[in-house]
């Protein structure tokens, strides 16, 4: 029907019809898939949600004389430095230390990450091994993020296809990644934004691939690799979307180019420092099947609802619940209804999806072909606490 | 019978007892709810004041002749625009339902006249956007 060359020909001749993925659902329901795709070129996806698992790249460049960094802190913040001279990994969860050493669990990467693409001064204090060829000890100044040599965020795994539905069956508060769980089944957070959400919308991964180009944090970016603990191989609905926890991506973009408003340092009260994060990936309507994976609807999706209370890797769970029924704010556990509330911005995803959309049609962003498939056959395995066990199955 | 009210002390008048005064002079019980006071800065406390209504006006005026500003106007949840997300976090920990999300927007939506500033909501607040006016 069409090729992604087709795409960025029409991009470059600004006559490409773009739809976010909300628009394009509700022109199914209207006059079907088959017109849909016919009338439709890309179709605009986004999220913005707490995404822990991320971090940055910084190389300062080098100082005269020069240093080998061995140990780094930004704003009090402990950045890696095991690797060249001047590299830094800056985790969005790492949490700051005052300068007597003590944590301070509110203040973490992901705020120094947010402050620096905003353009805001940070402190650096660096401890040096001296050597030959690296004779400094140590060095203190101020970065921004305009004075150091390169700043890109390389997240391990971001955008999770599905999630959990986190509840507390227990008898006192607990303080997880999904925020307060009050005891009894006092409340319930879910953290995916359902129908809207990217992966829900490619659900095997036939159109994002390794090199896709997305929107990242503001920027432009890439589909690195698999995420980490990707697992393609959850148990799917015939309509292939995953009932739980499944693929992962990780995810590059050049940090310099990024907008604050959509990278945001956040805490979770008695958990620590991490980081929200806007992304949106475009979808190629290559066919009609394109069409009929993008028109789910949040009740055709569903996600496991599961209890805190026990703090084992494997947790048991309530049943499944439909986005369609999270999204009304209230869902029906062991027969009481339990508030319900998001932790992934829906209206900001929505907003994700609709700067995307803008950036297509005024033909700064061009789609590319991934370069290599994520894989779709992976098992996942776990470090259990009595010995290692290899799956043979 | 109970009174809530917010006292503003100018810089002076941090030094003087005032909880004491109230108790000794008046009869008036003064409940710290929250206090906010440090020398040489303007204070703020949150008292709930319980006595008789007669010595209750009293102990209001003589505050009053003694500079200590007093409010009546209570607490209130603020929600800062700028920094909100509207991820909705805090509506699931809202007991009154005053924090909802817009069932078509999905933007946050304060009630403030249900609100009964229980401060639940503040530390769940992930990215800090939520505080009391004190």
């Amino acid at each position: 029907m069409r090729t992604i060359a087709d795409i960025n020909d029409k991009i470059n001749r600004h006559c490409v019809v773009v739809w976010t993925i909300e628009e394009l659902k509700a022109r199914v329901v209207e006059a079907g898939v088959t017109q849909a795709a016919t009338e439709v070129d890309v179709v605009t996806t986004g999220t913005f949600e707490p995404m822990e698992s991320s971090g940055a790249i910084l190389n300062l460049g080098h100082t005269d004389p020069p240093i080998k960094i061995r140990q780094c802190w930004l704003d009090g913040v402990p950045a890696y430095s095991g690797f060249g001279a001047v590299d830094l990994y800056l985790g969005a969860t790492q949490v700051a230390e005052s300068s007597d050493g003590e944590e301070m669990r509110e203040r973490g990467g992901g705020y120094v990450i947010q402050d620096l693409i905003a353009g805001k001064p940070v402190h650096l204090r660096a401890v040096g091994q001296v050597t030959d060829c690296y004779p400094r000890a140590s060095f203190e100044t101020t970065i921004t993020r305009d004075t150091i040599n390169q700043f890109y965020l390389f997240n391990p795994r971001n955008l999770y296809q599905n999630f959990i539905v986190g509840v507390n069956g227990g008898d006192r508060p607990l303080f997880t990644y999904l925020g307060p769980l009050q005891p009894r089944l006092g409340n319930a957070v879910y953290s995916n934004p359902g129908a809207i959400a990217p992966l829900f919308n490619d659900p095997d991964l036939n159109l994002i691939g390794i090199g896709t180009r997305i929107f990242l944090g503001g920027g432009i970016g890439y589909v690195a690799w698999e995420g980490t603990q990707h697992f393609p191989l959850q148990k799917r609905l015939p309509n292939r979307t995953p009932i739980g926890p499944a693929a992962t991506l990780a995810l590059i973009g050049d940090a310099k180019q990024m907008d604050a408003r959509w990278v945001r340092g956040c805490y979770f009260k008695s958990y620590g420092p991490s980081l929200m994060l806007g992304v949106g990936i475009p979808l190629p309507v290559l066919n009609e099947e394109v069409v009929a994976r993008c028109a789910v609807q949040d009740q055709d999706l569903v996600a496991p609802i599961v209890d805190f209370s026990i703090p084992r890797r494997v947790r048991p769970i309530f049943g499944l619940v439909s986005y369609a029924q999270l999204k009304s704010g209230r869902i029906g556990i062991d027969g009481k209804s339990v508030r319900v509330a998001p932790l992934a911005s829906i209206y900001l995803s929505r907003q994700v999806a609709i700067e995307l959309k803008q950036w297509i049609e005024a033909g700064k962003f061009l789609l590319s072909e991934p370069v290599a498939p994520i894989p779709a056959n992976q098992t996942f395995l776990s470090q259990d606490a009595w010995g290692s066990q290899i799956a043979i199955d | 019978m109970k009174k809530r009210v917010t006292l503003t002390f100018p810089k002076r008048s941090v030094q003087m007892p005032v909880t004491y005064r109230l108790a000794k002079d008046f009869n008036v019980a003064a409940n710290i709810i929250r206090a906010q006071v440090a020398p040489n800065q303007i204070g703020k406390l949150v008292l709930e004041l319980s006595g008789d209504i007669d010595q209750l006006d009293a102990a209001i005026d003589w505050m009053r002749s003694q500079d200590i500003g007093v409010s009546f106007s209570n607490r209130e949840i603020l929600i800062d625009e700028e920094i909100c997300v509207h991820c909705g976090l805090c509506t699931g920990v809202c007991p009154t339902e005053a924090l909802s999300l817009d069932p078509q927007t999905f933007k946050l939506v304060f009630t403030r006249s249900r609100c009964i500033v229980c401060e639940q909501c503040i530390p769940t607040c992930p990215v800090q956007a939520i505080s009391t006016n004190l």
